[in-house]
């Protein structure tokens, strides 16, 4: 492992891709501390500290933008305009014919493409950015104290104008890494913004043990669980089932290598982090709507079980991420299509006739390999919670037991030591270097 | 023409704008002109003998290590003066000036007819005169030939030599062709004999010299359209197919849609549930699917294929009892072509002939590798245009564009659109005769050997006589040529004349030109449209030659294969479909959408050869390796060694028999068999990892990176293959009467060589995966569904503030 990182600096152009990628990813953390112009930033810090909902649906768009929204920096919309226009493009796509011509236009269309992207980012990040900007000309803190002290139009057009532009530059900073670093440059993004607040997780629990709360043996305790986790994480990301396949177009001789024969790597985690995201949303729904009935009886009693300390709540968002599991299953991988194609092209899974039969099979396989890998999910999913009830760790630091985190950060990872291994194998036969061990990648994140 | 018109101004900043990369400026060459022309009247004074004298100067300054570039300005002055000489033609300025750019390793773009052939000389002199060789690779032997023997005067009156290779031809013919200063042949056979060579066992078998400098005409279509086909190479096996026959009769009887279906874009088909069935019972061989049938299937598969995916007249002939392929690119008949992979004992199944022997791929090279080992390469074509970025990319040629000579004055009428292939025939019967009544020359393009005999038939019912241009009759091609511009003449042809044929108006007879020439010059008729726009370009720069009228226009039929393939139809809203079968489509929007189409082909083309090209980067470089192995063993005493310290025995029982020369050939011949073998099982190996490799995307591994792993690790055992067959054969060497009984390694020699297609995008559609590849998709979630709730928030606060207020009240 040391060799191969070792390596890496060895070949000048990877060494140079990746100080470069390490010096975007700092501008982009710098940026994520420039607060936007007219903002008393002790106000907001005394409201998200006030306010329960920091742990709502807002705090969730705040991991992904590093932080940066509840800050309210220049960064604060994050790189996730961008990620909506691109869907809507792609979406688009399937729908509108013009688009679905551009996407098979190759080259030419996909720089159109790219350009709609970026127009599209615009449009909706600045239809975020005035949200945004309403919505902190209407905070105050419970002293009373306004988070904007000169609220109205002059504001509004400040606020979105920064906020537009930080997301341009990100969506910028992004495209650098893509090009010129390593790595998928809005995966990282998003990585390097959940990652950062891992310090200070580390810091508090540093004091902690300094202040005698907790015990070392615990606190070792504690960090082995963590690493039996990632190692899980790692596992249930790249467990796959291998189907094979043949194509009868021509007659094999004798394989003399044996090497590997063709197939399908069906994942038992198929969905990925997606089924904690939806689930996560809905569970958001009655605790947002519990808090706008403070004095009900009935909501209060209800709203202890939708604590998310409470074993109900365990339950339900156990539940519903193995429902959520098979249902984004189904969505991104559908057997049918797969069939299709490999009839089309003349394979055959041996023994199985090609088409529905084929179809059928590949599902009865994914559906009974998806029931573990759910489970696991779910487990992970539940695991921050658990830890923060039985042992007294801040959530900070919880949240790297699992759970929408470690799964971004454990599948961004992978993405990028894969990137980094087909670099160092492109120059295989430069005579440098020998094997690195493989690194299986999963989906970019 | 030093001041460019105000359009070409507009173009250029337009271009620049789109961040292109074609140069138009030609400022940088005219001080280098000027050089030239200033020496012109001290050479022009010059009896013949000083001038070839002056050329073995040249040459001798070259080998005692002046540069090329100092004496550039002398070497184009005095091909220039060579040329009025032997040809009695006078050298036009951009000519030279295209001489100058290629030089310098760019790609020159002159529009049609603006005497490429000449304008290459000047390179091909200077950069000769190094003596280590230039390749001029044209586009198909027929201008191989007639360019070699139209300048070969030039180069012989500077005195140097020049060398033709055709297809077909000898090896010693061909080490000769290659040992000379300039050599003009195809591309495909500089490959294949670089690949034959890669299979030599003596270095005196070996036909090429090492590269030096290529120059590359009609340089889009080779380094472009044809770069994607690999080159193979195939050694004859004495095994035979079994049982095709009776394969090709069950196919026969298999029925589209019923028992096969196509797929979108008719390339592939597969079988449905009831052909299954229908085969199972014919065959009572159960499963078709079952692993113990697989051979069977991929006979059936083979069979179906040539049965009813390959068609006479269009992609091969049957002449002489043999199949023979009909190129694609060129339309001409391939010598020693053939299918891979069992299809070819297929068609021959299909015809009732008799089969040939199988082929076992020995090695392959894609095009674009291959003119990447010539350390130097610059090209010229017609039609650069689009293919600019591309062939930046690829091969670092950056393009220039010179000016015509004189100004292209050729008319191109808009497309005639028709509804249907009969009202198409209807249509170009009727504006060829039209055109004929006046006496104008016809050059029609067609796309397939059966359509332009299609054509000609209905041409002959109409009373019209012709010549017909197809793969039959390749060897009439240069007198139909030669005809086709006369009073009168009508000449069908596939694209055998779409590149680089010179049709001159009147035949070359000074009057009848001007006959010609009031007429309106030669007319060129398209009955299809190109994968291309440039295809399409390059037939219509078949009139309008050096500033010669003439005219063109398409003739199509929403019917054409093209567009079938591609659905136009059903691009096309309903409205715009005809109200009668006859009349012409006259929509623009008709016309807007095939150029469209075009482009989507452009598109889809240029990502089939950038995925190609990324995955055999990681073979090209093992090639590389094999390679530089071979030319070891076949060079030096490494076999001798290697047999001398792994077989010990065995090497001193034979060395104390043979003598060394001997024993050196036998051990190389050992060592070099083996190591091709292994090459070739390695070969095949990867070419089936190659065929599903796309699959590993359903896993979320990337199918390169996986390939990449996998190919890396199979090479690993190629050396040591090698060595254990090169061993195990070594010991099998028996002595017969004091000498070697060389049937105890009998050896397998290649006789035949073929192409084929790769194609790559298998998995492009899959929508449910492919849609949020590129980006973070769970933050997709997040921002689809985060977003507009950011927007939402503070009306909800709102509404839980007033809640909150009324029930305090």
């Amino acid at each position: 492992m040391m060799q191969g990182f070792q390596s890496l600096f060895k070949i000048p152009e990877l060494k140079q891709r990746i100080i470069f990628t390490l010096l975007v990813l700092i501008v982009y953390r710098i940026g994520g501390h420039v607060p936007i112009p007219g903002i008393n930033s002790e106000a907001l810090i005394a409201f998200f500290n006030e306010a329960s909902q920091g742990r709502g649906l807002l705090s969730l768009y705040d991991l992904f933008a590093g932080g940066a929204f509840r800050r309210a920096t220049v960064f604060a919309l994050g790189i996730m305009p961008y990620i909506s226009a691109s869907i809507i493009i792609q979406l688009l796509g399937a729908v509108v014919p013009y688009f679905q011509k551009l996407q098979k236009e190759g080259e030419e269309g996909r720089k159109k493409i790219t350009q709609y992207t970026r127009y599209g980012t615009v449009l909706i990040s600045s239809m975020q950015a005035y949200g945004v900007s309403v919505f902190l000309e209407s905070i105050t803190t419970n002293s009373g104290l306004s988070v904007v002290p000169y609220p109205g139009f002059a504001f509004k057009l400040l606020a979105l104008i920064t906020l537009t532009a930080g997301t341009v530059l990100i969506m910028w900073l992004g495209e650098q890494i893509t090009e010129r670093g390593i790595g998928n440059g809005i995966s990282l993004i998003i990585f390097i913004g959940i990652i950062a607040t891992f310090p200070n997780a580390l810091l508090d629990e540093y004091q902690q043990i300094a202040g005698g709360n907790r015990a070392i043996l615990t606190e070792v305790f504690l960090l082995g669980v963590m690493l039996v986790t990632i190692a899980g994480v790692v596992a249930l990301t790249q467990g796959t089932r291998k189907i094979p396949v043949q194509y009868a177009k021509r007659v094999v001789g004798r394989k003399v290598y044996g090497g590997q024969s063709t197939h399908i790597p069906l994942r038992i985690n198929t969905a990925g982090v997606m089924p904690i995201i939806f689930a996560q949303s809905i569970m958001f729904v009655p605790q947002t709507v519990l808090t706008f009935f403070p004095d009900s009886e009935l909501m209060n009693s209800m709203a202890r079980y939708f604590d998310v300390q409470s074993i109900v709540y365990w339950i339900v968002y156990g539940t519903l991420i193995v429902f959520f599991t098979y249902f984004y299953t189904a969505i991104a991988f559908n057997p049918v299509d797969v069939a299709d194609n490999m009839k089309k092209h003349g394979g055959f899974i041996p023994g199985v006739r090609p088409g529905k039969r084929t179809a059928e099979f590949i599902d009865n396989i994914l559906t009974r390999i998806t029931l573990p890998g759910s489970i696991c999910l779910a487990f992970v999913a539940v695991l921050p919670y658990i830890i923060t009830r039985f042992v007294n760790v801040s959530f900070n630091f919880a949240s790297f037991y699992g759970g929408t985190s470690l799964l971004i950060i454990v599948g961004v990872a992978l993405d990028t030591l894969q990137q980094l291994e087909s670099h160092l194998l492109m120059r295989h036969y430069d005579g440098f270097l020998k094997n690195t061990g493989k690194i299986k990648g999963r989906r970019r994140f | 023409m030093s001041n460019m018109n105000l359009m070409d101004r507009l173009r250029k900043y337009r271009h620049r704008l789109n961040g292109g990369t074609i140069e138009y400026d030609l400022t940088a060459y005219r001080g280098a002109l000027q050089e030239i022309d200033e020496l012109q009247p001290r050479f022009q004074r010059l009896r013949d003998e000083q001038i070839t004298g002056f050329s073995r100067d040249l040459q001798r300054w070259i080998r005692e290590g002046d540069s090329l570039e100092t004496l550039t300005v002398e070497a184009f002055a005095l091909a220039r003066e060579a040329v009025s000489r032997s040809l009695q033609l006078q050298p036009f300025d951009e000519q030279l000036i295209a001489g100058l750019v290629m030089h310098g390793g760019k790609l020159t773009e002159m529009q049609t007819g603006e005497g490429k052939t000449l304008a290459a000389v000047f390179p091909a002199y200077l950069n000769a005169l190094a003596g280590k060789g230039v390749h001029v690779l044209t586009f198909n032997d027929y201008l191989a030939q007639r360019d070699a023997n139209w300048m070969g005067p030039v180069f012989e009156f500077l005195g140097l030599s020049i060398g033709c290779v055709q297809e077909g031809m000898p090896g010693t013919q061909r080490r000769k062709a290659y040992a000379a200063d300039i050599t003009y042949l195809t591309a495909k056979e500089a490959g294949f004999d670089f690949l034959r060579d890669s299979l030599c066992y003596t270095p005196e078998d070996l036909v090429h010299r090492s590269f030096h400098f290529a120059i590359i005409d009609e340089a889009d279509s080779i380094l472009i359209d044809e770069a994607r086909i690999p080159l193979v190479i195939a050694g004859s096996s004495d095994e035979f197919e079994d049982g095709p026959a009776h394969m090709a009769q069950i196919a026969h009887g298999l029925e589209q849609d019923r028992h096969f279906e196509f797929d979108d874009h008719a390339r592939n088909f597969h079988l449905t549930d009831a052909g299954a069935e229908h085969v199972e019972a014919i065959l009572d061989c159960g499963n078709i699917y079952d692993e113990s049938n697989t051979e069977t299937l991929t006979r059936l598969n083979c069979a179906i294929h040539a049965q009813h995916l390959l068609h006479p007249e269009i992609d091969y002939l049957v002449r002489r009892g043999e199949v023979e392929l009909v190129d694609e690119f060129t339309g001409r008949v391939a010598d020693k072509r053939r299918w891979p992979d069992g299809l070819q004992a297929a068609i021959e199944a299909k015809e009732g002939l008799t089969a040939q022997s199988k082929g076992v791929i020995l090695n392959s090279i894609s095009l674009q590798h291959f003119l990447r080992l010539y350390p130097r390469i610059c090209g010229m074509t017609a039609t650069a245009q689009s293919a600019d970025s591309e062939l930046r990319r690829f091969y670092g040629l950056h393009t220039v564009v010179i000016p015509p000579h004189k100004p292209c004055i050729r008319k191109d009428l808009p497309d005639m659109i028709l509804p249907t292939r009969l009202a198409k025939q209807k249509a170009l019967v009727r504006e060829i005769s039209e055109a004929h009544e006046t006496g104008r020359p016809v050059l029609v393009g067609t796309a397939s050997v059966a359509e332009s005999s299609r054509l000609a038939d209905a041409l002959q019912q109409a009373g019209l006589s012709c010549e017909v241009l197809n793969a039959r009759q390749d060897k009439f091609e240069a007198p139909i040529i030669a005809q086709a511009g006369r009073l009168g003449a009508i000449t069908i042809s596939t694209n055998m004349a779409g590149r680089g044929t010179d049709i001159l108006l009147g035949g070359g007879e000074h009057l009848e030109k001007q006959q010609v020439a009031a007429l309106g010059g030669l007319y060129v008729i398209g009955a299809n449209r190109h994968e291309s726009l440039r295809i399409d370009n390059q037939l219509r720069g078949r009139a309008g030659r050096q500033g010669d009228p003439g005219a063109s226009r398409f003739i199509l039929s929403l019917e054409d294969d093209l567009f079938e393939k591609f659905r136009l139809k059903e691009l096309l809203p309903k409205t715009f479909q005809p109200d009668s079968a006859d009349r012409p489509i006259d929509n623009p929007m008709v016309t807007r959408e095939v150029r469209r189409l075009q482009r989507i082909i452009e598109g889809q083309n240029t990502e089939i050869k950038t995925t190609l090209c990324s995955y055999s980067t990681i073979l090209e470089r093992q090639r590389a390796i094999i390679f530089c192995k071979r030319q070891a063993v076949l060079h030096g005493p490494s076999a001798l060694e290697f047999f001398k310290s792994r077989a010990g025995t065995q090497y001193e029982l034979l060395a104390s028999v043979l003598s060394e020369d001997k024993l050196l050939t036998v051990c190389r011949r050992i060592s070099l068999l083996s190591l091709d073998e292994a090459w070739a099982c390695f070969l095949a190996e990867i070419a089936d990892i190659r065929e599903g490799i796309h699959l590993t995307r359903l896993g979320g591994q990337d199918p390169l990176l996986e390939f990449q792993k996998q190919a890396i690790e199979l090479f690993e055992k190629v050396p040591i293959a090698a060595e254990t067959t090169a061993l195990r054969h070594f010991e099998q060497l028996r002595l017969k009467n004091g000498d070697l009984d060389l049937d105890s390694a009998a050896l397998k020699t290649p006789s035949a060589t073929w192409t084929y297609l790769i194609n790559d995008r298998q998995f492009e559609e899959m929508l449910g995966l492919e849609l949020i590849r590129n980006i973070g998709y769970s933050a997709a979630a997040v921002s689809s569904l985060a977003g507009p709730l950011l927007l939402l928030y503070p009306w909800l606060r709102k509404l839980g503030r007033k809640l909150r207020m009324r029930r305090a009240a």
